[in-house]
């Protein structure tokens, strides 16, 4: 039924540039027409963006039912007008068909046979994405109306920024602001989750960095958040960068940046990265095994070219490399993880959409959608660099003293396991824990808003304490987000699926399994699977560990404490949303609705078992092998966690030491870790200082060398201009002036001579013929 | 010889010439003025009937001589207009305050 | 001393008499009697260089016509103190003198001038011109050439060239002024193709002239005197300002007086 399928298309490409329009609609009304009806109290603004988010929510929800699920349907669209359906597994597994629909709304550039698009491609990744994305925003939306309620006000009186004199700063509130910047960070989000070619990505990329920019400055009156907002897009510039050579390597080698194969009204095909890069599944390698065969779409009747076109393998890894190196950047992965942590300066629903659940997701994201692209060298570099990061956020959490800040190495940690799951072939794995980590990592964000609205924005973990008392609701939501960021539950030995566990345990469980299959074909990479173990059991402490310290316990301030009260159900209800999805989004594991939706966009050749042997033989582990591995990856990493979850009890529940015990313990390491493994102090000390030194230097190059020439050169000018002033002043005008006056006075002279006197004129007539010709005749000749 | 010469005629033109060019300038009154702008054309005048009586000129100079007869007659008329124009709005006829042009 | 030498002295020195006089003579008056007495002796001057219709003309429209209009000119602006008015010493000296070194260079001028060579075409000397008569002899050997045309020339430029010669230019100048030049285009030799133009255009010009002249000068010098009514009645008013800022002075006080 093609008319069905592309009837469809419609549906779902409608509906989903409608819930991608609706926040920027919603935006451009916040900036510019929130004036007219509306002011600094009204809450106006807010209402409009909750409105326009949870309108994207209730399209995003449509458009999952309108995709055509199952299998065999999505490609009879093929021969759709302006619609592919692009099929990277056609023939070879007819079991699982990964849909993808593409277009394009327009385009924006034509080179030869190269264009830059407009376009849009849709899997079940973006479909997932969307509804993500929504659901958090709606919930973060909610929740911000509660939150920055005070900002509804003509003088807010902002604590942590100080005017020179200890007085707190006092400004307007910026209450429709901040759902300005969410709505356009919303808009920017979805754009990059919908866009069909790498150049879209890379363009609302920029933008999600720019919202989060502003975001992270919201409060632009302390020096902290303007540094923090700083160093968050400086630090992206680098990933950034990395990004950029990707996109122009593949712009100059494949000759396209489009995601999806294109047919367009004509009936011409122009490839798309995926199909050009594996075709068939696989890297199609040269002879010699020095570059990647291009696999160009070809017409009917088409014989194929002699030499095909090919892209050295060396250029190939380095375009991976260069957007995996992107995505380190916006993930805040090893080594340009040390934004984030900063960036918590931003208000508390910022760190739960922004930083925990889907900017910084991105970058994970980008790495999925771009998997084809990925040569295994590459795949090994982000399962390093994944586990690299899972380590030093686990340790650094481990010592934070911050509420929001343990919560933001905690997410660096976790989107850590993300990176380690797709660099080991663990595509499924890696983005169900994106999904499910957005849901309680958004939770626990949300419940720390929570919990610091209700202390007036005291964060510190040692003053607070027993709050369980009188938070009981942001107690219990963070509980459960606890539980599933450890992965902490009661497994189901039968049917691991359906143990009495959350959804971090099951999403975690398979990251461990794809770390543990990929290291029994690779014993070499071992270290890939014993660090997330060892992780996921410091995941256990220090997450027990905060909550232990802020709900359990004897309050360590009494002001604090009695002055804290329950927040309002406008907070609350968004944190049992929260709680409902972590709770129930992965119940089932493998078989889950959510994962099984997912792995429909997995790229084919990720399925099976596969070596590549171009530079280190690697062999990735295909679902066979990653299910066989679930069983002892599981139980391993649910004995680790149970344990780390009972030391932190035994530590921080019980506390068998007193604080200060602790602290001397292991001092040397602690200060390690309070410094944040010292990443900070070295690019201070590698970039930042001779950054800065050059900076001076220029400086005074600028001001000994070149300001002397500038301005001995203005003063020449000035000199000449002088000079040429008085020239124009004697000579030009002079001659003007003199002409003028001499023409004035000879009319002056000659003006006596009218005298008005008609005989007096014929008087000079008869003289003057008399005279002339008096001379004439005596001047005659002869 | 018997007859009058080219020259007498031509010397009594010119003193008629002169004549009325003196007119022009001793004169303040305008209708005095334009009595030597007759005398001034009727100098002139006999020298054309001279010239055609004595040179080739013939029958064309007495054609010349009538037009500006003529044209004096028409010129008379016209300017005694213009003088009791002149004297109707200033109420005088003395051509020396005849100089508005020149203030 | 032929009878046309004692004419000549008689109107050629009535003429300088009587226009010298016009010169000297202060009354407005005498001088257009003097001029009356100039214009007549220059008729007198014509007809003695054979242009009888000239002459006459002169005498009709000179004397008879313009003289007239001045005269009415002098009466109608000779009012008191304008019907003599003396010039200055200061004006006077230099004008009489520059007409008399004027008159004194044409003269000269004329004195200078060889004047033999002007004779007329049939190349005769001026001695033979004084006879006032041509000898028709000559004509017809410097004219016809051939024995056959030379009665029938002979016969037709005869009559024509010496109706001008003689004095009786009337006929020639009325054919001169419709376009036709028989004292020329009857000489022999002269081929049809090649005819004499006449006077008819610019005797139409004229004519137009004329008419436009006459009506231009009805047109100027109609009575009226609309300046001095007016000037009366401002001294009336006895004030300074004219009539139309008087109008909005008051219109303005109106105004504020409501």
């Amino acid at each position: 039924m093609p008319e069905t399928a592309e009837t469809s298309h419609l549906i779902v490409r409608n509906l989903l540039t409608a819930a991608w329009l609706l926040p920027l609609a919603a935006f451009i009304a916040q900036v510019y027409a929130v004036e007219c009806w509306s002011n600094r109290l009204s809450r106006a603004s807010g209402l409009l963006g909750c409105a326009a988010i949870g309108g994207s929510l209730v399209l995003s929800l449509l458009a999952v039912a309108f995709f055509p699920s199952g299998s065999g349907s999505a490609h009879t669209a093929d021969d759709g007008s302006n619609h592919a359906a692009v099929d990277a597994e056609h023939e070879a597994h007819p079991s699982a068909t990964p849909a993808a629909l593409a277009g394009r709304y327009y385009t924006l550039a034509r080179f030869g046979d190269s264009r830059l698009e407009l376009g849009w491609y849709v899997d079940s990744l973006t479909l997932v994405l969307f509804v993500v994305i929504g659901l958090i925003a709606s919930c973060v939306h909610v929740f911000s109306l509660g939150y920055l309620d005070d900002e509804r006000t003509e003088d807010y009186r902002d604590e942590h920024a100080h005017a020179g004199d200890e007085q707190p700063v006092s400004r307007a509130g910026r209450f429709h602001l901040f759902f300005a910047y969410l709505s356009l960070f919303c808009f920017s989000m979805f754009g990059l989750v919908l866009a069909g070619n790498l150049l879209q990505v890379f363009a609302f990329w920029e933008l999600v960095g720019f919202c989060s920019y502003l975001l992270i400055g919201f409060y632009r009156e302390r020096p902290s958040a303007v540094r923090a907002a700083n160093k968050a897009i400086l630090v992206n510039r680098v990933g950034d960068f990395g990004f950029l050579i990707g996109l122009a390597v593949l712009w100059t080698s494949v000759g396209t940046l489009q995601f999806a194969t294109e047919v367009d009204s004509k009936g011409v095909t122009a490839s798309g990265l995926f199909e050009q890069v594996r075709g068939d599944g696989q890297l199609e390698l040269s002879d010699d095994s020095k570059s990647v065969v291009l696999q160009r779409h070809l017409e009917a009747g088409d014989e194929p070219a002699p030499t095909r076109p090919t892209i050295a393998y060396t250029l190939f890894v380095l375009a991976g490399l260069g957007i995996v190196a992107g995505s380190i950047g916006k993930s805040a992965q090893f080594p340009l993880q040390t934004w984030l942590p900063d960036a918590m300066e931003g208000p508390t629903p910022v760190s739960a959409l922004v930083h925990s659940a889907t900017m910084v997701a991105a970058g994970v994201y980008l790495v999925a959608r771009c998997y084809p692209l990925l040569a295994p060298e590459v795949l090994l570099v982000v399962a390093y660099v994944g586990a690299a990061t899972l380590f030093i956020g686990a340790t650094i959490a481990l010592t934070a003293t911050e509420l929001k800040q343990v919560l933001a190495f905690s997410t660096i940690s976790q989107l850590g396991y993300m990176m380690l799951a797709l660099g080991v072939g663990g595509w499924g794995a890696g983005v169900f824990h994106l999904s499910t980590h957005a849901f309680f990592k958004s939770l626990l964000f949300l419940s720390a808003g929570s919990v610091i609205l209700a202390c007036h924005h005291e964060q510190r973990l040692d003053r607070l304490g027993g709050l369980r008392h009188r938070l009981p609701w942001t107690a219990a939501a963070m509980l459960i987000g606890t539980l599933a960021v450890t992965g902490v539950g009661i497994p189901n030995p039968w049917a691991p699926g359906y143990s009495l566990a959350l959804s971090g345990f099951h999403s975690k469980d398979m990251v461990l399994a794809s770390a543990l299959a990929f290291v029994r074909l690779n014993p070499l990479h071992s270290l890939l699977y014993l660090v997330p173990l060892a992780g996921a059991g410091i995941t256990a402490v220090y997450m027990f560990r905060l909550w232990l310290k802020v709900f359990v316990g004897r309050p360590a301030d009494q002001h604090v404490f009695e002055h804290a009260k329950e927040s309002p159900p406008v907070v609350l209800i968004p944190l049992a949303v929260l709680a409902f999805f972590s709770v129930f989004s992965a119940v089932g594991g493998e078989s889950s609705w959510l994962y099984r939706g997912l792995v429909t966009s997995e790229p084919a050749f990720v399925a099976a078992s596969s070596t590549s042997s171009a530079i280190w033989p690697i062999t990735h582990p295909g679902h066979e092998e990653i299910h066989a591995a679930h069983g002892a990856a599981g139980l391993m990493v649910w004995l680790v966690a149970m344990a780390g979850a009972g030391i932190a009890i035994w530590i921080f529940g019980y506390q068998p030491f007193s604080a200060d015990e602790l602290r001397a313990t292991f001092p040397r390491l602690r200060q390690f870790l309070l410094d944040r493994w010292r990443f900070d102090a070295l690019y201070d000390l590698a970039v930042v200082q001779p950054v800065l030194r050059i900076s001076r230097q220029a400086i005074a190059i600028d001001r000994t060398v070149i300001d002397p020439l500038l301005h001995g050169a203005s003063r020449l000018l000035v000199q000449l201009a002088g000079w040429g002033r008085r020239i124009d002043e004697l000579l030009v005008d002079g001659a003007v002036v003199g002409i003028g006056a001499w023409t004035w006075r000879s009319g002056e002279r000659l003006r006596r001579l009218q005298s008005g006197q008609l005989r007096q004129y014929v008087l000079w007539l008869g003289l003057s013929v008399v005279v002339l010709f008096g001379v004439v005749t005596w001047m005659r000749p002869g | 010889m018997d007859g009058v010469g080219l020259e007498a005629y031509l010397i009594v033109g010119a003193i008629l010439f002169g004549c009325g060019f003196a007119c022009l300038l001793v004169k303040r009154n305008a209708i005095a003025i334009l009595m030597g702008v007759e005398l001034l054309l009727n100098g002139a005048n006999l020298n054309f009937l001279a010239f055609a009586r004595f040179t080739s000129l013939g029958l064309d100079g007495q054609v010349i001589g009538l037009f500006v007869i003529v044209l004096a007659a028409a010129e008379a008329a016209v300017a005694l207009a213009i003088a009791l124009n002149f004297y109707n709005n200033h109420l005088s006829i003395d051509v020396d305050s005849a100089k508005e042009l020149k203030d | 001393m032929t009878i046309t030498q004692i004419l000549f002295g008689v109107f050629a020195g009535l003429a300088c008499v009587s226009a010298i006089a016009v010169v000297l003579v202060d009354n407005v008056v005498r001088m257009a009697f003097w001029l009356v007495m100039a214009l007549g002796a220059m008729a007198g001057l014509f007809l003695l260089l054979h242009a009888d219709f000239l002459a006459a003309s002169q005498l009709l429209i000179y004397a008879g016509g313009t003289v007239v209009i001045l005269i009415f000119g002098v009466m109608l602006t000779a009012t008191g103190p304008f019907a003599s008015l003396k010039s200055s010493a200061g004006q006077t000296v230099p004008g009489l003198s520059v007409s008399g070194l004027l008159i004194a260079m044409l003269v000269s001028t004329i004195a200078a001038v060889p004047w033999t060579g002007l004779g007329k075409a049939v190349g005769r000397s001026p001695a033979s011109l004084d006879q006032g008569v041509m000898r028709q002899g000559d004509l017809a050997a410097a004219m016809a050439d051939s024995d056959e045309t030379r009665e029938a020339v002979m016969a037709v430029t005869d009559n024509w060239q010496n109706r001008v010669e003689v004095g009786r230019s009337t006929a020639p100048l009325g054919l001169a002024l419709m376009g036709l030049r028989p004292d020329r285009d009857l000489i022999a030799g002269n081929k049809p193709s090649t005819l004499s133009p006449g006077y008819l255009l610019p005797f139409e010009i004229i004519s137009i002239h004329l008419l436009v002249v006459l009506v231009a000068a009805g047109y100027l010098a109609r009575a009226k005197r609309p300046r001095a009514t007016e000037e009366v009645h401002i001294v009336t008013a006895g004030s300074s300002v004219t009539p139309k800022e008087h109008r909005i002075d008051a219109a303005t006080s109106e105004s504020a007086d409501g």
